[in-house]
């Protein structure tokens, strides 16, 4: 590329700087913004760059004036910053980011107002941004990559700033939305425990306050973290210490919070959703229809459900062997795999269906060795003892009703309702 | 004797914290009276508390260090402690006193705020300076209080005078002064300021073993140790920035005077031993010549006086007893000015000549700026003055040195009785020991710095003061004016002076310095350097930031410049060398200063030191260490120091300290401020990095002991608490090789560097392995054995296949018996050899995990984690496959699969089932008593639990069922179920009554503190087996 002149140089820096002075005195957050989104590829700030790494001695401009010289703490980094980027130095390039972006949360704490939120917001995902690839450079050069732990501690110092009372609460959900990224990217999900807290318990913050952006985004995140733990049904109320503390709201309301209020045209966004939502809906007995699996792409899950309707173990477990990787990654495979006493049931349930169709004054006896004998033809080599003991965690969990007698080897099921649809419970643990 | 002195120190050190601190709390309160009374602004107010704050953290580091340092003048301190005792109990004066100081100090910052700025400089080019300025407030604020009782008229005296005397101090300050404003005020304080600049040196220690006789020793505690340290450290470093814009003035105008004092400097080799010397003996013995020489000054009017020293520092030679004489006269003035009680002294001083024109010189240096108090007009030649006279000083010093020490004892003898008088004895001692040390200081400093604010006129200056001797070649010279005009600002110049130094020390020793061809010599690559602009930062400092500079710089030298200090010994040795070929009168190098630094480390030490300067400089490095010890040891009763050697630690300290200022302490220009301390820190030891890497070419021999050294010293100082990074460490050097060549050895937790001849090298750990497999001995003994095994293994950093094989050996044991810690431990450490590609029973270990993770953590997303973790391969691993199976069965409650996977568990993943069976039978037998109705026997129970094979059960035999039963039945029966026998004979559980009986009993092992291991009769039991 051409490089520009000495002057050309001097001309795109003095223009920056005075870019920036200017919305900082008109308060113009847009502009500002703008002059920060390294991720944007802009080709201001890429014809910057190259002004600056041709230039070198930006710094001198920055002292020249009082203008610019007040925001020398921030500028200067940004401008390094500007320049490693440019070159490809992304670790060095980070580590004045975060210079710059320290810099500018001093600056921005004074500001009374919290006109400079974009502004804030845009640093906040360019620092992860930023962190995420010094990380992949860092660890391509065989170093330990640490950036995206050192943006996570950076954007809790952020949240800490923006976590109080006042105007500028509001921009506490987009970082936390920026920490949970950098979280699960890192598998410190543990983390997120304190943030949550200070935004469910904390009473400053009135949840739907928040832009509607970050709360789907954040709805999103606290649903998977619920998956995690295996918290399906629609409200819980927490107790600590025997207080109840808050009611709070488990996978399925916040996936489905995030699945209502999201932008219906953003479809990657809800497939990501569904990945989460479909599972949690499955394990509380409620199937979707093939075409919404079709619809999102969604189709690892076709056969999971096939194996729910037809009760078909065999093909289940193909489902989940097929899918193991995928499954294990998105965290959902646990989940899937105790859709397997719900197939059983459902199994059972067919049985019990045939023999009331041959002889419904005995229907509600089933001998274990049919059910043996159904398993065999799905290929499930198991024994009577493996088979009643299924039965009996049947029982237990509440998917049949009914008592084992183990003297005759029977499954003696109720008259009433001996196989109770989950309705939106789990099953009992 | 100077162990006794110690101990009286110690406990006095007690009391007197107490009181520093009922001082400090007094001192704001008072000092904003004073404040009034001055007439300073608001600033002073604001100013006042940081110091005194800073002075009561000062005093106690000072104490611990004026122990460790001046071990031989103990015996003074026991006697200044009946001394002590009184000032302690008039607490109530002392913190009127201290308010007077505050006022002064106040004053200070208020008239001297230029000199603030230089101040600021010093600090940051040198951690030290500031932390010795602090350890000064500290010094000082002791001091006060016990002056006080008698001098409490003085002092309003001293008052007056003091704004005068700031202009003073501010250039004292320049050394390192910044207290000094205080001073000015007291009289008092100008002598305390002093000594606060002779820190750093010798002065130091003399101070304090007089101090410790009275109220001192108490206070100085910490900080002085640390302020020694830190001094030498800091002087070895070569503080380049060192040099304030005063220094520069100073120069400049004083270009003339300085090439006088060069020559005269020219003993500066001896000036250098002096400097050690003084700190071991002399110090005493200077105290009264010091006061001595204090009077002349005082006593004639200052202008006048000061065209008589001048003549004198620049004839090094002049006759030390004339200055002596002149002195007392004027001592007598001078404390007939402060009180009657001086005067009686002043006869005492005068006897001890040798001694008093070392300190007239110095104790000139103060005069004239008292003098130039009284004629600001000529503050800057004044300065210079002062920094010559030390120079001058230190010559008589060393001819003294013989006479010193038998002076000493009579000397201290003396001043004991001064010191019972109290406040005449204090005052001029401080005041002697004030001018000595800035004399001391200042030359160091001006070795070390480069003058920045006049960056040309410097280059000059720069060379001047690396060669500061017309001894040198010139054309030496004019290399080092080539290397200077090579340096593009005045950091680098700094950076260069300091390598430069290096250099000249080094063809010193050699004694090629005369003989090299330095014309032809090649200049040495120009380091970069990425200091922070010092003269900025200082120029705006504030006086809590002032404060805070001392502080947190002692303790940070103290952590991070240990290992310059062997470096400052080097000099020294260096030096030594010198003065043997130049014995009459070399000139004094920047080099022979820093040692002077280093001699506050302990007089013994220094001596040591001198006279096997190589030799010793391992244990120079120890000794360092020993008293950082001694003073963390003494830290620990005050509330401040923890292990203050710590960054964080110090700034925690420093804004606890400095809330009172924190209204200063948010300004941008603080934070500035703040940044410049951290760069400081990074330019620091990227200066000593350099140097390092300099010497490294230059010295070659010996390199490699000095390496292990410093990482010693390094680690040590790592343990010690700072924060040091552990990439300093140079482990490669620090790594054992084991001669030890018996098989068994105990385990034993090292408390201590690891000794070679006590561990075992690789091939004997081999057969160690061996003989643990293959005994029948008890797990504790194997454990023992493997730890032991472990840590020789560590210690000699043997990563290897062997190292996995003990790690798994280890583990398996520890599964065996179902010692889970033991095996986690074992099991992180397998999987960082594992992943660092030793090959070992990888898969075995992977399904080891995989059950943990399952039984114990209960954690989806660990067991997720783990499991998509697993590779292709490893699920076709059958012991994998076990455990994933396993897993399976957990999940979904499937006993009868769990139990079977139990008897056909590959490898010991049964023993890790085993801790989780109990769980599982209890979950079976509370769905079966839920799901079968209306009985299950308990036969079938105890099939399909487990419980009938002892062993594998592929063909029950009845025996073993019978057996199984009986345990089954116990188990029911613990565990609540109803069991009832049928018309049969045949026992069988009652499934619907045991469905609301059944419960989990406690553990019959459970202990209180949840691991039966550590039970006291297990433990008795295991420990006598």
């Amino acid at each position: 590329m051409a490089y520009p002149s000495m002057g050309e140089a001097h001309r795109r820096i003095t223009d920056y700087l005075n870019k920036f002075c200017d919305a900082v005195s008109y308060q113009d957050v847009a502009s500002l913004a703008q002059l920060f989104s390294f991720s944007s590829n802009s080709p201001s700030l890429l014809s910057l760059a190259d002004a600056l790494n041709f230039f070198q001695d930006a710094n001198r401009l920055i002292k020249q004036s009082d203008k610019f010289s007040q925001f020398g703490e921030i500028l200067a980094p940004l401008f390094r910053s500007l320049q490693s980027n440019r070159l490809g130095n992304l670790v060095e390039a980070y580590h004045a980011f975060e210079k710059f972006a320290n810099a500018f949360i001093q600056e921005f704490r004074n500001w009374e107002s919290a006109w400079a939120l974009e502004a804030l917001y845009v640093i906040a995902y360019e620092i992860r941004v930023l962190a995420e690839r010094a990380d992949r450079e860092l660890s391509s050069n065989g170093k330990s990559p640490e950036k995206l732990k050192g943006a996570g501690s950076f954007l809790m110092k952020v949240f800490g700033v923006l976590a109080g009372k006042g105007p500028k609460r509001v921009g506490a959900l987009y970082v936390t939305c920026q920490l949970f990224k950098i979280y699960f990217k890192l598998g410190t999900v543990h983390l997120c425990r304190s943030v949550i807290r200070s935004i469910e318990t904390a009473r400053i913050f009135d949840f739907e306050e928040f832009p509607r952006r970050d709360k789907v985004t954040y709805m999103y995140y606290t649903g998977r973290l619920e998956v995690f733990n295996e918290n399906f049904p629609a409200r819980e109320e927490i107790q600590y210490n025997g207080n109840l503390l808050f009611v709070l709201y488990t996978a399925d309301h916040k996936l489905s919070y995030a699945l209502t209020h999201c932008n219906p045209l953003r479809e990657a966004n809800i497939r990501m959703i569904l990945k989460y939502l479909i599972p949690v809906k499955l394990s509380l007995g409620i199937l979707p229809k093939t075409c919404l699996l079709e619809k999102y792409n969604l189709l690892e899950y076709n056969d999971v459900v096939q194996a729910l309707k037809r009760g078909d173990l065999r093909l289940l477990r193909h489902a989940l062997q097929e899918h193991e990787d995928q499954f294990l990654r998105s965290g959902v495979y646990l989940v899937l795999e105790k859709l397997e006493l719900q197939v059983y049931q459902r199994l059972v349930k067919k049985i019990y269906f045939i023999q009331k169709q041959k002889d419904p004054s005995k229907a509600h006896q089933l001998k274990l060795e049919v059910i043996v004998k159904a398993l065999k033809w799905l290929e499930m080599d198991m024994d009577l003892d493996e088979v009643e003991c299924i039965m009996t965690i049947l029982i237990y969990k509440n998917l049949v009703k009914g008592y084992f007698a183990h003297k005759s080897k029977v499954v003696v099921l109720s008259k009433q309702d001996p196989f109770p649809k989950l309705n939106g419970k789990p099953v009992n643990s | 004797m100077a162990s006794i002195g110690f101990n009286m120190d110690d406990d006095e050190m007690m009391n007197q914290a107490a009181n520093t601190q009922t001082l400090a709390s007094v001192d704001p309160n008072a000092v904003e009276n004073r404040y009034v009374v001055n007439a300073n602004q608001g600033q002073t107010s604001l100013y006042v508390p940081s110091t005194t704050g800073s002075e009561a953290a000062s005093w106690n580091m000072y104490r611990v260090e004026n122990h460790s340092a001046e071990s031989g003048s103990f015996s003074n301190s026991t006697y200044h402690h009946v001394q002590h005792s009184e000032p302690s109990s008039r607490t109530v004066q002392d913190g009127s006193n201290a308010t007077s100081l505050a006022t002064s100090s106040s004053l200070g910052g208020t008239n001297t705020q230029p000199d603030y700025g230089g101040y600021t400089s010093y600090s940051n080019s040198a951690g030290t300076y500031s932390h010795g300025s602090a350890g000064y407030q500290g010094y000082y604020s002791g001091y006060q209080q016990q002056p006080n009782p008698s001098y409490s008229q003085p002092v309003g005296a001293y008052q007056n005078t003091g704004a005068p005397y700031q202009p003073i101090s501010s250039f004292q300050n320049t050394g390192s002064y910044a207290g000094p404003t205080s001073y000015s005020s007291t009289y008092y304080n100008p002598g305390d300021y002093q000594t606060a600049g002779g820190y750093p040196s010798s002065s130091y220690t003399h101070q304090t073993t007089t101090w410790n006789g009275s109220n001192y020793a108490n206070y100085t505690t910490q900080q002085y140790s640390n302020y020694t340290q830190d001094s030498s450290g800091a002087y070895a470093a070569g503080n380049a920035g060192a040099n304030s814009l005063h220094y520069q003035q100073h120069y400049k105008q004083w270009a003339d005077y300085y090439n006088q004092t060069e020559v005269s400097c020219a003993p500066g080799t001896e000036n250098l031993s002096v400097a050690s010397t003084s700190t071991q003996l002399p110090q005493v013995s200077q105290v009264p010549g010091v006061s001595g020489g204090y009077p002349t000054s005082n006593s004639q009017a200052p202008t006048t006086f000061a065209p008589p020293w001048r003549p004198e520092s620049s004839s090094s030679q002049t006759p030390l007893l004339q200055p002596g004489a002149t002195v007392t006269g004027a001592y007598d003035s001078y404390r007939t000015h402060g009180a009657p009680s001086f005067q009686n002294q002043h006869p005492s001083p005068v006897q001890p000549h040798f001694m008093k024109p070392l300190e007239s010189k110095s104790s000139y240096g103060n005069f004239q700026e008292q003098q130039k108090t009284a004629c600001p007009q000529l503050p800057n030649l004044q300065y210079p003055v002062a920094q010559q006279a030390p120079q001058n000083y230190q010559p008589p010093m060393q001819t003294v040195q013989s006479l010193e020490t038998q002076r000493v004892s009579k000397l201290q003898i003396q001043t004991n009785p001064r010191i019972a008088s109290n406040l005449p004895l204090g005052l001029p001692k401080l005041d002697k020991e004030g001018p000595n040390n800035s004399a001391i200081a200042k030359p160091a400093y001006i070795s070390v710095s480069l003058p920045k604010s006049s960056e040309k006129v410097l280059s000059n200056d720069a060379a001047d003061t690396v060669l500061k001797a017309g001894v040198f070649p010139k054309s030496l010279k004019s290399y080092v004016q080539r290397a200077l005009a090579l340096c593009k600002d005045e950091k680098q110049s700094a950076a260069c002076q300091e390598i430069m130094k290096e250099i000249i020390t080094k063809a010193t020793s050699d004694g090629t310095i005369h003989t090299r061809d330095w014309d032809a010599e090649p200049l040495f690559p120009i380091p970069n350097t990425d200091m922070t602009d010092k003269n900025n930062s200082q120029n705006s400092t504030a006086v809590s930031l002032f404060s805070k500079y001392k502080k947190s710089p002692t303790r940070r030298t103290k952590s991070r410049w240990e290992p310059l200090e062997e470096k400052s010994v080097d000099k020294l040795g260096s030096l030594n060398n010198y003065a043997a070929k130049y014995s009459s009168r070399v000139p004094l190098d920047e080099k022979d200063r820093k040692p002077i630094g280093a001699s506050s480390e302990g007089k013994t030490d220094v001596m040591k030191k001198f006279r096997f300067p190589q030799m010793e400089q391992k244990s120079a490095g120890k000794t360092v260490q020993r008293q950082a010890k001694r003073q963390r040891l003494a830290d620990a009763s005050a509330a401040d120091n923890g292990d203050a050697s710590s960054d964080s630690d110090k700034e925690q300290n420093l804004t606890a300290y400095y809330s009172g200022a924190i209204a200063l302490a948010n300004t941008p220009e603080e934070r500035k401020r703040r940044e410049n301390r951290s760069k400081r820190f990074e330019k620091v030891q990227g200066n000593r990095a350099e140097s390092n890497h300099f010497k490294a070419k230059n010295v070659g021999t010996g390199n490699l002991y000095a390496r292990r050294t410093t990482a010693l010293v390094l680690s040590k100082s790592f343990e010690d608490g700072g924060n040091r990074a552990v990439e300093d460490i140079d482990w490669d050097a620090l790594t054992v090789r084991g001669t030890c060549q018996e098989i068994e050895k105990r385990y034993l937790r090292l408390t201590s560097a690891p000794d070679p001849s006590t561990v075992r090298p690789e091939e004997v750990l081999e057969k160690a392995l061996l003989m643990v497999q293959n005994s029948q001995k008890n797990y504790l003994y194997k454990c023992d054995q493997l730890k032991s095994i472990r840590q020789d293994l560590t210690v000699q950093r043997i990563r290897n296949h062997l190292t996995v094989k003990v790690y798994e050996a280890h583990a398996r044991f520890a599964l065996e018996v179902g010692d889970l810690p033991e095996y986690n431990q074992c099991q992180s450490q397998l999987k960082i050899l594992y992943a660092e590609g030793i090959e070992g029973c990888h898969m075995e270990f992977a399904a080891y995990n995989l059950l943990c993770v399952i039984m114990h953590s209960n954690n989806n997303r660990d067991l997720l984690s783990s499991m998509s973790r697993l590779s292709a391969e490893a699920k076709k691993d059958q012991a994998v496959q076990h455990a994933l199976e396993v897993r399976a069965a957990v999940t979904s409650g499937n006993y009868v699969l769990f139990f079977r996977l139990y008897k056909t568990a590959p490898n010991l993943n049964s023993c890790l089932m085993d801790l989780y069976v109990e769980k599982m039978r209890y979950k079976a037998v509370s769905c079966m008593s839920r799901s079968y109705r209306p009985q299950v026997p308990v036969s079938y129970i105890a099939q399909v639990l487990g419980f009938s094979n002892g062993v594998l059960t592929n063909e029950g035999s009845d025996e073993k069922e019978s057996d199984g039963l009986e345990d089954c039945v116990d188990w029911l029966k613990a565990h609540g179920a109803c069991l009832v026998v049928d018309s049969n004979g045949e026992m069988q559980l009652d499934a619907k009554a045991s469905s609301s009986t059944l419960y989990m009993p406690d553990p019959e092992d459970a202990v209180a503190h949840g691991d039966s291991s550590l039970a006291v009769n297990d433990f008795l039991t295991r420990t006598s087996s």
